[in-house]
């Protein structure tokens, strides 16, 4: 099993765009019982790979409650450097 | 942040979103520079405790007139032997914590990765490597080696530039040399001057130069590691590793080329931690140095190097400040009173910061 911030950089690997809830959803299984799994530290652990261009934003939207929905994606030097790093 | 950082510029988003994300983005940036800040802050606290250690208990002794340690031990190993003392109980309080915070699967988990091993690398450099060429530096070319030493937080920034193409512009530039000259002045109160250049004080220069190198290192290369690896886990592989590399084989080194054999080191390190008078101001010390070492990975994952170390860079005046406070007006040593170049200097390192922030935003605006 990978770190958690691994895998959710991992995930991105595939190159769709996702926003924190798809993440959440695709990782639940091995790490729904960690911490680092809330809403918020999800959030700034994607704010945080976005700042250093891991990945990037793609689209922003609101949910039915009109909470704001960041959807990210990661471009081809950015999974080049996540699989560079992070090994499978 | 880079400069691919959130751009938010031209993306297509129903009404309301992007004002939040506005805000959003906002928050995250105060964030990130407020605990860059904080990493200063507590910086001071960790010198202040470990300076104040080393001058109680067992350390007197070793300090003392009656000191039976060579001349050699007194300046080196026994530097060393407090920054172990030091980085033993902050990584014990840091394994503590991460296990109180459900990190500590994590930890074992990121070690061997490559990203881990970057850390252990980085923690060898910034910590023992770097912390020994400084001792090193102000002992052959005196105190003009501090100011040389600031240049952390540039030679970070450059790093950060060429390795990870973070935003740097001449705005920012100006920025840290505002810093730096505000950090100079602060330490120029303990600048005692050279006589004339011989070859001993340039070697000293340039040990105080590579002391600054290995910290930008450190500091670059940590904090960009934490936008891969959680903070909260990185500062258990820093501290771990500096704890043994300094405890074990750094001290055993020192003493070995000081003649004094080479189990010497192992036998002061292991006397201070059992010093009940001087050990429980590492023990507070190592949790400041635990905090401030993890916001200076955090603050510069998230505020990309050149700002994230120019907050940290504040440490030049909370250093003293917290000297002034503990040492000075808690354990009454009139030696650390703070003269008026340390609060010119504070006030000059904000408006450098200030410069180097709002430069970013603007670059970072005009490169998105």
């Amino acid at each position: 099993m990978k770190p958690l911030n691994f895998a959710i950089l991992k995930y991105f690997t595939s190159g769709k765009e996702a926003c924190r809830a798809d993440v959440q959803e695709a990782l639940k299984a091995d790490y729904s019982g960690f911490r680092a799994f809330k809403d918020k530290a999800m959030d700034e652990a994607l704010m945080t790979a976005a700042s250093n261009g891991l990945i990037e934003e793609s689209r922003l939207d609101l949910d039915e409650n009109g909470n704001l929905v960041i959807y990210y994606r990661a471009l081809e030097d950015g999974i080049a450097a996540i699989n560079s790093y992070i090994k499978d | 942040m880079s400069e691919r950082a959130m751009s938010g510029g031209a993306m297509q988003a129903p009404a309301g979103a992007l004002d939040a994300k506005r805000k959003m983005e906002k928050s995250f940036r105060i964030k990130g520079i407020f605990i860059a800040l904080m990493s200063g802050f507590l910086y001071g606290g960790y010198t202040a405790f470990m300076t104040q250690g080393m001058a109680t208990g067992v350390w007197a002794d070793w300090y003392g007139p009656a000191s039976t340690l060579s001349a050699f031990a007194l300046v080196y190993t026994l530097s060393s032997a407090g920054a172990a003392v030091n980085d033993i109980c902050s990584a014990i309080w840091s394994i503590i914590y991460a296990a109180i915070i459900g990190r500590l699967g994590d930890f074992g988990r990121s070690l061997r990765s490559k990203p881990g091993k970057i850390l252990i690398l980085a923690a060898v450099i910034g910590g023992p490597l770097a912390s020994t060429a400084y001792v090193v530096g102000l002992q052959m070319a005196g105190s003009i080696i501090i100011p040389i030493a600031a240049l952390n937080a540039a030679i970070g920034a450059i790093i950060g530039r060429i390795i990870y193409k973070q935003v740097l512009s001449g705005g920012m530039i100006f920025g840290i040399a505002v810093c730096f000259a505000a950090a100079v002045l602060i330490g120029s109160t303990g600048l005692t001057g050279i006589d004339g250049f011989s070859a001993k004080t340039l070697l000293g220069m340039l040990a105080g130069f590579l002391a600054a190198l290995g910290w930008g290192i450190e500091g670059a290369v940590g904090g960009y590691a934490c936008c891969m690896v959680d903070y909260e886990v990185a500062i258990v592989i820093r501290q771990c590793t500096s704890g043994l590399v300094n405890g074990v084989i750094l001290v055993s080194f020192l003493s070995l080329i000081g003649g004094d054999g080479i189990g010497s080191g192992l036998a002061l390190v292991g006397q201070a931690l059992v010093d009940a008078p001087s050990i429980w101001m590492f023990v507070i010390g190592g949790v400041f140095a635990s905090f401030s070492f993890k916001f200076w990975y955090k603050g510069a994952s998230m505020c990309g190097a050149a700002l994230g170390m120019g907050c940290n860079g504040t440490y030049a005046f909370w250093g003293p400040f917290w000297c002034w406070i503990v040492i000075g007006l808690i354990f009454k040593n009139p030696d650390y009173a703070i003269p008026w170049q340390g609060w010119v200097g504070a006030i000059v390192m904000v408006i450098g910061i200030v410069i180097l922030a709002l430069s970013q935003d603007r670059a970072s605006k005009k490169e998105a």
